[in-house]
């Protein structure tokens, strides 16, 4: 069986569900950055794929996934300094009592 | 050729999907960061089946260089590998929405009519990129300049945030 | 490719790092907050100058239309308000005033940026380039409260991001463009109209930029950022990042995503009521003023999204512009009287140090003008004339009735009573309770200045709204 662009999309699909499985249920503030970086490469993926067989000729697709990775580094970079700001104020990582869903 | 190809993406997907797993499922915070490497290098590997042999490069360099040390730092530096990384009390939840999520796209994906093209991408792409990204004619030359302007954002804001008062 | 349309970004840009240069060369900081106030009539004399142009450039990914210029002015009043708000405030930071004020510039620029580009990457980048500044700005302040709000701000904006990203994925494998233009063409085009990808597409880009108006189910952040983050912060968020999100999804829904807006619309229709119904409902729980105003502004944002729910149900495809300018109308109204509020709180709360309903008891005698500007700020909230508020819900609530949604009409006018119990609960604590103390509450000539100008403007609105209704009529026309 060849491989096709549905195969491709499937397995990003299937990353991006286990990247949301983990942000719900992690507690812990670095394994949910984890797993957002799990979604955004489940993203990439899809994008590529598309690039190669939906439209090859332009590089749209590629130039997204290249933006994509720049934003996520960034946004990395300040995420880790909030966790380190909270680690300096309390001497210990909280992180995990941080309950996002609390309202 | 074709064959090749085959096996190497369902052992990609394997790796993939196994190391992603263990990210989210493992208690030890500091495996599930080095899974998340190996899950960032076997990317580059579908980056590379997929002929965007650029991409699997900066894939390599910035997730696994960079993303993946500077995670692996924070860990260090908070010493949270003693605490572990438990899963919270939203498992079951979470759990059917990542399968309900699951379920839709894959139901999305297999009747959606894609409109695939024939024609095989040229390569190396990496002077297509640059062409893409600052030729005058198509060229993404605005996004480029904005995230000039957020790189300096996330600096200012990282260091602010890590500086003592 | 025309720089010259790119004018005010560029010396909204040239500004920040104007003031973090001068961060490192002069001691007294107070300078800082003047230049960076002084320093946004550059790009407003731009904006101003570009009024009436209708150009595109970047290969088409930048537009300067009366849409994207009402929103340049929009932000960079907004902007001023909440720098006006914080020169006083910042002294809560000694150390980092530059990157302070500098980083708000920055996110101006973004959400100016947000409102201008017509492509999907560009509006990413843009939508990013706010958050990342807001997600610092929020943790500013370093304490465990405002750093656990930045973190989970950061969290859950890099999910929705996600999301985001995945539906904009979807709708570029379906057209092959990031451009708006070509994904409209495209869908029209191609028979794609009833392709699940393309629902699946819509519904996860409304879900990430829900996100960023706060709708449900993305409004648990909300509060707890609210609350946490720096007060001038929070009203930058109520206010400003609000309104750039609904700009963008303004921009990518009608002009991308026009054709199919039946499908949308009803989306937004269904949010609408539950978003702010749950807003006002939890919101008389709260004791918090800035929790309670946080709730608040999720209600108001489900007003808001009454105006993306009125494309005519008539004709597919055939999108009024009554909707759109009522909403623009809307922002605007919302965003005086919101400032006005949180204008008065942060000079409230930086002399009596807390954020208590219960300690506002009897501060009509205590600070006569800040609680009379605060009891009409709330008045406005609730809708009740001679305010803005008043105005801004008559226009919208007739578009929707224009529409035939009357059961969203109902719905918002039911929600109006409800809401009218918290707000006036605060205005009867402060006329009517007992003060705490004898002590009066000063201000700083920044904040009166402020409170002034958003204060004039809800009356102003609210008695001749016309010129302002003109603006926002001219500023949607843009939309096919």
């Amino acid at each position: 069986m060849a491989i096709a662009l549905e195969h491709f999309l499937i397995l990003s699909a299937i990353l991006f569900s286990i990247g949301l499985y983990g942000v719900l249920a992690k507690r812990n503030a670095v394994a949910i950055l984890m797993s957002i970086e799990l979604m955004l490469n489940a993203v990439n993926i899809a994008l590529v794929a598309f690039w190669r067989y939906v439209a090859p000729t332009l590089l749209t697709g590629q130039v997204f996934v290249i933006f994509i990775m720049v934003v996520a580094a960034a946004e990395v970079a300040v995420g880790l300094a909030i966790i380190i700001a909270i680690y300096r104020s309390r001497e210990t990582v909280d992180a995990e009592q941080i309950d996002l869903m609390k309202w | 050729m074709e064959m090749g190809i085959a096996i190497a993406f369902w052992v990609l997907a394997a790796v993939i999907i196994g190391a992603a797993l263990a990210v989210v499922l493992g208690r030890n915070i500091f495996r599930a960061a080095l899974f998340l490497v190996l899950c960032f290098f076997t990317i580059a590997g579908i980056f590379v089946i997929l002929s965007a042999d650029f991409l699997a490069g900066v894939q390599v360099l910035i997730y696994v260089g960079a993303i993946g040390v500077l995670i692996i730092f924070a860990i260090m530096l908070t010493r949270e590998t003693q605490r572990g990384s438990p899963s919270g009390r939203l498992r079951l939840p979470a759990l059917i929405a990542g399968l309900l999520f699951l379920a839709t796209m894959v139901f999305v994906i297999v009747s959606t009519d894609w409109q695939i093209v024939a024609e095989i991408p040229t390569e190396p792409t990496t002077s297509g990129i640059a062409q893409a990204l600052f030729s005058k004619e198509e060229g993404f030359v605005l996004p480029f300049e904005i995230a000039a302007a957020l790189l300096l954002a996330a600096i200012i804001g990282a260091i602010v945030l890590v500086r003592e008062k | 490719m025309n720089l010259y349309l790119l004018a005010p970004e560029i010396s909204l840009c040239a500004l920040a790092l104007v003031v973090i240069l001068l961060d490192l060369f002069i001691g007294r900081k107070w300078i800082l907050g003047a230049v960076s106030i002084a320093g946004l009539i550059v790009p407003a004399a731009f904006t101003i100058a570009l009024w009436g142009t209708n150009e595109t450039s970047f290969n088409g990914m930048l537009v300067v239309d009366q849409f994207s210029l009402f929103f340049n002015l929009f932000f960079l009043v907004s902007t001023a308000l909440v720098l006006l708000s914080s020169t006083e405030y910042a002294s809560k930071f000694a150390a980092f005033r530059g990157e302070y004020y500098a980083l708000v510039l920055l996110a101006a620029m973004g959400m100016m940026l947000m409102a201008s580009t017509r492509e999907l990457i560009s509006i990413y980048i843009a939508l990013e380039l706010t958050g990342i500044s807001l997600y610092a700005l929020t943790g500013f302040l370093k304490d465990p409260k405002s750093s656990e709000a930045g973190l989970k701000y950061l969290l859950l904006g890099a999910v929705a991001s996600a999301v985001l990203l995945y539906g904009m994925a979807l709708v570029f494998g379906l057209t092959g463009t990031t451009h708006l233009e070509g994904i409209k063409a495209a869908i029209s085009a191609e028979g794609l109209l009833a392709s699940p990808a393309l629902l699946m597409g819509i519904v996860l880009l409304v879900a990430g930029f829900g996100f960023k108006i706060a709708t449900v189910p993305f409004q648990m952040w909300v509060p707890d950022v609210y609350e946490g983050a720096p007060t001038p912060i929070t009203a930058y968020l109520s206010v400003a990042s609000k309104a750039a999100g609904f700009a963008v999804i303004l921009r990518v829904f009608y002009e991308a995503l026009g054709p199919v807006s039946l499908d949308w619309s009803i989306i937004f229709a269904v949010l609408a009521a539950i978003t702010m119904t749950l807003g006002n409902v939890v919101a008389i729980w709260q004791t918090n003023i800035k929790r309670m105003l946080g709730y608040s502004s999720i209600a108001q944002a489900g007003y808001l999204m009454i105006g993306l729910a009125t494309v005519s149900a008539l004709e597919p495809g055939a999108i009024g512009s009554s909707g759109p300018s009522a909403l623009v109308f809307f922002l605007a109204c919302y965003a005086l009287t919101n400032l006005g509020a949180f204008i008065a709180i942060i000079a409230i709360s930086n002399k009596i140090d807390s954020d208590e309903i219960s300690d506002y008891s009897g501060m009509a005698r205590r600070a006569p003008l800040l609680s009379l500007a605060l009891a009409l700020c709330l008045i406005s909230l609730i809708g009740i004339p001679p305010t803005a508020g008043f105005m801004a819900k008559i226009y919208i609530f007739s578009a929707a009735v224009d529409y035939g949604l009357i059961w969203l009409v109902i719905v918002a006018v039911i929600n109006t009573v409800i809401s009218a119990y918290y707000y006036l609960r605060v205005i009867r604590v402060m006329f009517l309770g007992a003060p705490l103390s004898e002590e009066r509450v000063p201000s700083s000539g920044a904040l009166r200045a402020a409170l002034s100008f958003a204060c004039l403007g809800v009356l102003v609105l609210g008695i001749y709204p016309w010129v302002l209704l003109r603006i926002a009529e001219a500023a949607v026309r843009m939309f096919p």
